[in-house]
């Protein structure tokens, strides 16, 4: 088709236009208009006084504060208690739904719904288990002999109450991701760790993982960028406390603009938290696109 | 791998069965709890045989414009789907036709978008919206959604597309087809498990949406998602209206797994695993 390449090229960038017009209106433009805030004292409760040009104030204010600094601990020690639990749950789940038995399909289907619930309903259904006194999660603790928590009102268990919603509605991911890469594994390595003799054990850790390793390294960058983007869990189940035991960046930016209506405040933090996803995207992509030319 | 004898059989199904148990009980629960009387709603054992009411359901809607709720749910929605379908679907076909070394950095550009955390755009979309006027209209949703959505119709279609063999796009030119016809008459067509994969995942995506639609929308145009978070109050809880709001508006999301999971894996990697 060569022949034709250029005045194809023309209409294929045609196909493009909307596109780029579209994220550039609802991207690019906000982005700049974000960067452009955040240089400036804009408090929306006061919106008399001019906003004024603060230069790198609030930035510096945000990087020099320990309440910054300390919801971005809380959002890695969520990221962290998250994607270490869905990651070993979910692999074992799609180990058992892919054994050659009747039933599984079915098994894995219905695991796969707690995903396409709305976050905010999955906040929920949690804190109607979690809810203190009433809730039925303490009542069947108590069935298998365990005492009480208090899931949402302690400071000791919050972020825990948070993971555990969490962790319920997206094991699955890495259970459905996980279960189709064990189908298309090629059986020959099996059968020749089987000759050598191996245990179960040892065929799982020496030939099934490392074939695994790149689906699960997608999946859970996957994980780790909807971690950063945690939001309406959190704000059915703390609203980021109690204290400050809960408050991940998102909260952090949630507060700043629309509970003290320090815009400024809450643009700078906001690209803060850009910066740090852009830098974990590229690292990504990089070793991505590196993988991938390996290959080729 | 080979088949489980007796023993490891029975330990599976065990193993299994626990699983099934942790992770379906909640979502039982929302739905045994949307019949259940009010003053049975926390009883220990949890009742599981009572005679069901319809009473949070009718306050739902009587007491409640919760149907007007789920009609701005729907007006959002559908908009943005199709909205992210038509632009994203003829995006998806350029970036998988045009052989040139930069377009794989605007694809990874495009999908780079929805990486990004909402909270991290809303006080722009706000203020822009304020001065727009467009606050609490579903407009100013269907925008943002498809913002959203359009990333992920990109990235799926453009698989879909990958997957036309050329022969046939070179034989409808061969008969006269421009490029335009050609997309239109044998490529889409060809496509179409493509676009509706992508068409109900964008729909569930908004349909489920909280953020962008508390923090948009008002008493006019707000989503379902938005007025069942509303019924909480502190002083009195109103739990059976609650879990009825969340029934309803889980339904599309446990129609779609039942109905296609064999697309969910594509969908939700973004193309990535297969």
């Amino acid at each position: 088709m060569a022949y034709q390449a250029t005045r194809n090229r023309r209409i294929f960038l045609l196909f493009l236009l909307p596109v780029i017009a579209v994220l550039f209106l609802t991207t690019i433009y906000p982005m700049l208009y974000a960067g452009w805030l955040s240089f400036r004292n804009y408090d929306l409760a006061k919106p008399f006084i001019p906003r004024i040009f603060v230069g790198w104030a609030n930035y510096a204010e945000i990087l020099s504060s320990g309440t910054f600094l300390h919801a971005l601990i809380t959002t890695l020690k969520l990221m962290a208690m998250t994607l270490s639990a869905q990651l070993v749950l979910g692999v074992g789940i799609a180990l058992l739904v892919t054994q050659r038995l009747p039933g599984m399909g079915v098994a894995r289907t219905l695991l796969l719904i707690p995903m396409m619930i709305s976050p905010v309903i999955v906040g929920l259904v949690w804190l109607f288990l979690y809810f203190p006194e009433l809730g039925y999660l303490n009542y069947f603790l108590s069935l298998v002999g365990l005492s009480g928590i208090g899931w949402i009102t302690t400071t000791n268990w919050a972020l825990w109450a948070i993971a555990i919603a969490d962790i319920w509605q997206w094991t699955p991911f890495i259970m459905m991701g996980t279960a189709a890469a064990l189908h298309s594994l090629s059986p020959e390595p099996y059968e020749a760790a089987m000759i050598d003799g191996n245990s179960r054990w040892d065929v799982f850790w020496r030939v099934t993982l490392p074939q695994l390793k790149p689906v699960l390294i997608s999946l859970m960058f996957l994980r780790a960028i909807d971690a950063f983007k945690i939001y309406d869990i959190i704000f059915v189940l703390t609203k980021g406390g109690p204290g400050d035991s809960t408050e991940v960046l998102s909260m952090f930016i949630y507060r700043e603009s629309f509970t003290f209506w320090r815009m400024g405040m809450g643009a700078a933090a906001s690209f803060v938290s850009l910066a740090i996803i852009t830098i974990l995207v590229t690292f990504f992509f990089k070793s991505l696109n590196r993988d991938r030319s390996a290959v080729e | 791998m080979n088949k489980p004898s007796t023993r490891q059989a029975i330990l599976i199904y065990l193993l299994l069965a626990v699983v099934l148990i942790v992770f379906l009980t909640p979502i039982y629960l929302v739905a045994s709890s949307s019949v259940k009387p009010a003053p049975i709603m926390f009883q220990k054992p949890p009742a599981f045989f009572f005679t069901p009411t319809w009473e949070h359901y009718h306050v739902l809607f009587t007491e409640r414009p919760f149907l007007k709720f789920i009609g701005n749910s729907l007006i959002v929605a559908f908009g943005s789907t199709a909205i992210s379908l038509v632009f994203g679907s003829l995006a998806a076909y350029a970036i998988s036709r045009i052989r040139h070394r930069r377009m794989n950095d605007f694809a990874f550009w495009i999908l780079s978008l929805r990486m990004f955390p909402p909270i991290t755009v809303v006080v722009p979309y706000y203020i822009i919206f304020k001065t727009a006027g467009l606050l609490d209209t579903p407009l100013a949703l269907i925008i943002v959604y498809s913002t959203a959505n359009i990333p992920l119709v990109v990235w799926l279609m453009k698989g879909f597309f990958d997957e036309v063999p050329s022969a046939l796009e070179e034989a409808a030119m061969v008969d006269g087809y421009g490029i335009i016809e050609t997309f239109w008459r044998v490529t889409l067509p060809l496509a179409a498990p493509g676009l509706a994969v992508s068409a109900v995942f964008c729909f569930i995506f908004s349909w489920n949406e909280f953020l962008f639609a508390l923090m948009l929308t008002g008493s006019k145009a707000q989503t379902a998602t938005v007025a069942v978070m509303s019924f909480w109050s502190s002083d009195a809880v109103q739990w059976g209206r609650i879990m009825a709001g969340s029934f309803i508006i889980l339904i599309p999301g446990v129609v779609f797994v039942l109905t296609c999971q064999r697309w969910l894996v594509r969908g939700l990697t973004m193309g990535s695993v297969k």
